[in-house]
């Protein structure tokens, strides 16, 4: 026992770092009370350390740890990395913004709870048990309930927090429950043991013929708790709302960490669950439930989640709104991924994931370094913006062409792996869904394009000048989202090396 | 035949039953004698002053909050000094690291001044001020 929990802990390492950085995120800010840029840089030297550990455990090392409780396995190493990179992202930009830097508010508990969200978010990444899942979701949710409402003089942004933390305590209640029905049907909380209990006969010999209905409820009301957490339609609601409301580097980070997070626990969820070791030899060997194909239900919420984000995201005008629908979207997309139930699947999402990290952060800096300068976020407001400022137009406009999917940037490569493992999965109809739903989303992007290059400035059309660091950082990420469209195998390759998850042959 | 859970929903109606039947039988029982005292709010025997739907200091819920926090704190050591024999050093260390956690939230705490209660000034209505001049 003794011996196990030692041996847990030295693949625990990145936790412990993010952990021990957040208590002393929180000691520096009591002692250096006025100097946030400094606690600023001190998490990015513990994110920094946290990534090292997580690169170390790059290895193909698949272990269960503390009892079954945490797995650490390439999967969740892929998503660590991933939420690691877009925190320092995120610490980055939050240095830089306007909107937070005013002065008034205290900063340093800012840094401290933006490690703490990372903390949680690793956490789903691994959580094997369901009370682990339940506690890292809560640990993610309730910082993200406050950094959503951290200007709180802007009653937008206090909005944004009240109504996430409503929709968040239903639909965790609402998994909590399905937790709970799961437990009394199998007498276990650890995915595996779930699995090894209805593999052993299926749940029809445990209880009364009903049970079987039992669970499928069980499954329904987890995937509440999940499509809340990644904004798929019927559960998106709070999506525009907050991510309108919340400062702009929080959206950024809630848009592309917390989905990546929510979608790792997701799938590691319904295919290690699920997961029939008997029919190990066919390809698709994640099977459904007993008599139950739930494939088919994330198959219509990923057609609903992307058919309703593209359809509103038309009609919006504040650019911060149109991108949050552009993320519920992009939330569909992926889904489908989720549907093929196949290795291929699973290695399309990461290899997604990747792409759309650079590019929705980008296209989020973009907005907020604009905003620094005019102050606003209407699309009206980017009349001209291509004359006035014409690297950060251009930027802006590359990862918007990269949302859509448009050759020869790195969208095109995330959509085509994708779309690939759908075909071959005889997918054909959910394929051509999406694909029409691209041609939607062009419209919309192709609006903001639009008022930059073919409209002349309104107002005020002297130039905007940038300074240097925002366009290093600018470069950090179109760079990335460039070549990552022209010279892709690397990222191919990590990605289905690291379909590996705990518990799956 | 019952089920498990077939049982427990049984015990909800009885449950249900048992109260219900518990108020209807002292409604018919009981005497009927009441005055203004016997309706009042009951509150340890003081007299109750005004409405109890008024706002209350946020600083109620900060202090609940830290003692819950502390509460929850005790509810972990005791198991633990039961059986900390066993364990030994390896348990010590972890609820050091776990005591330590708690510190730096209560450090917080106090130097973001949330322990302090410093009581705001009473604001008396400017009628109340207006009749306190007449007399």
């Amino acid at each position: 026992m003794l011996q196990q929990i030692l041996e847990s802990l030295k693949l625990f390492q990145p936790e412990i770092v993010l952990t021990v950085v957040l208590c002393a995120s929180i000691l520096l800010d009591l002692i250096f009370r006025n100097k946030p840029n400094f606690i600023g840089g001190f998490v990015i030297a513990g994110l920094l350390l946290a990534g090292y550990f997580v690169i170390e455990q790059a290895n193909g090392v698949t272990q269960s740890i503390f009892s079954d409780m945490y797995a650490v396995d390439p999967f969740s190493v892929f998503f660590k990395a991933l939420i690691i990179l877009s925190a320092l992202f995120v610490v980055v930009f939050s240095l830089q913004s306007k909107e937070l830097n005013n002065g008034k508010r205290k900063l340093g508990e800012f840094y401290s709870l933006l490690i703490a969200l990372s903390l949680g978010m690793l956490l789903m990444t691994g959580a094997s048990n369901l009370l682990m899942m339940y506690l890292a979701l809560e640990l993610t949710s309730l910082t993200s309930y406050i950094l959503a409402g951290y200007k709180k003089e802007v009653p937008d942004s206090s909005e944004a927090s009240l109504k996430y933390v409503i929709y968040g305590s239903l639909s965790s209640g609402m998994m909590l429950y399905g937790i709970s029905i799961i437990y009394g049907l199998t007498g276990s909380l650890s995915i595996y043991g779930i699995n090894e209990a209805l593999s052993m006969g299926g749940v029809n010999l445990l209880a009364p013929k009903s049970s079987g209905l039992a669970l499928i409820a069980a499954n329904v009301l987890m995937i509440v708790g999940f499509g809340y957490k990644i904004s798929a339609v019927p559960f998106h609601f709070w999506t525009p709302d907050v991510y309108e409301g919340a400062p702009i580097t929080i959206t950024a980070f809630l848009s592309v960490a917390s989905k990546a997070a929510g979608f790792a626990m997701m799938m590691r969820y319904f295919f290690v669950t699920y997961f029939d070791a008997v029919a190990r030899s066919m390809e698709g060997h994640f099977t459904a439930l007993p008599g139950f194909d739930w494939t088919y239900i994330i198959a219509i919420i990923s057609v609903l989640t992307m058919t309703l984000g593209n359809l509103i995201a038309i009609w919006q005008n504040n650019l911060k709104r149109l991108l949050a629908y552009s993320s519920i979207a992009h939330a569909g997309y992926m889904l489908m991924g989720v549907v093929v139930l196949n290795n291929e699947g699973i290695s399309a999402i990461l290899i997604y994931f990747v792409v759309y990290l650079f590019m929705n952060l980008g296209a989020f800096y973009t907005v907020m370094l604009i905003a620094n300068k005019i102050g606003s976020e209407d699309i009206d407001a980017y009349k001209g913006l291509g004359y006035r400022a014409p690297f950060i137009a251009v930027s802006l406009s590359i990862f918007l062409i990269a949302l859509t999917g448009l050759p020869p940037t790195a969208g095109f490569i995330g959509k085509l792996y994708l779309f690939a493992a759908l075909i071959n999965a005889k997918w054909i109809g959910l394929a051509i869904i999406g694909v029409l739903n691209i041609v939607v989303s062009l419209y919309y992007y192709a609006r903001v394009f639009r008022n930059m290059f073919l409209r002349d400035p309104e107002k005020d059309s002297s130039p905007i000048i940038f300074q240097p660091i925002h366009i290093l950082v600018t470069l950090a990420l179109v760079i990335p989202t460039i070549l990552l469209g022209l010279y892709f195998s690397p990222l191919v390759d990590i990605a289905q090396a690291s379909v590996k998850m705990m518990g799956l042959m | 035949m019952l089920t498990d859970f077939g049982r427990v929903f049984l015990f909800f109606i009885i449950a249900a039953i048992f109260v219900a039947a518990g108020l209807i039988v002292a409604r018919l029982l009981r005497p009927h004698r009441w005055y203004p005292g016997k309706l009042t709010t009951y509150e340890c025997g003081e007299e109750p002053v005004g409405t109890p739907w008024v706002q209350y200091n946020i600083r109620f819920y900060v202090v609940a909050l830290i003692f819950l926090i502390f509460d929850v704190e005790i509810v972990f050591l005791f198991p633990w000094a039961v059986v900390y024999q066993n364990l030994g050093m390896f348990a010590f260390v972890e609820m050091v690291i776990f005591l330590v956690i708690l510190l730096v939230g209560y450090a917080y705490v106090w130097r973001k001044g949330d322990l302090e209660w410093d009581r705001p000034e009473p604001e008396i209505p400017f009628i109340q001020i207006l009749k306190r001049f007449i007399s």
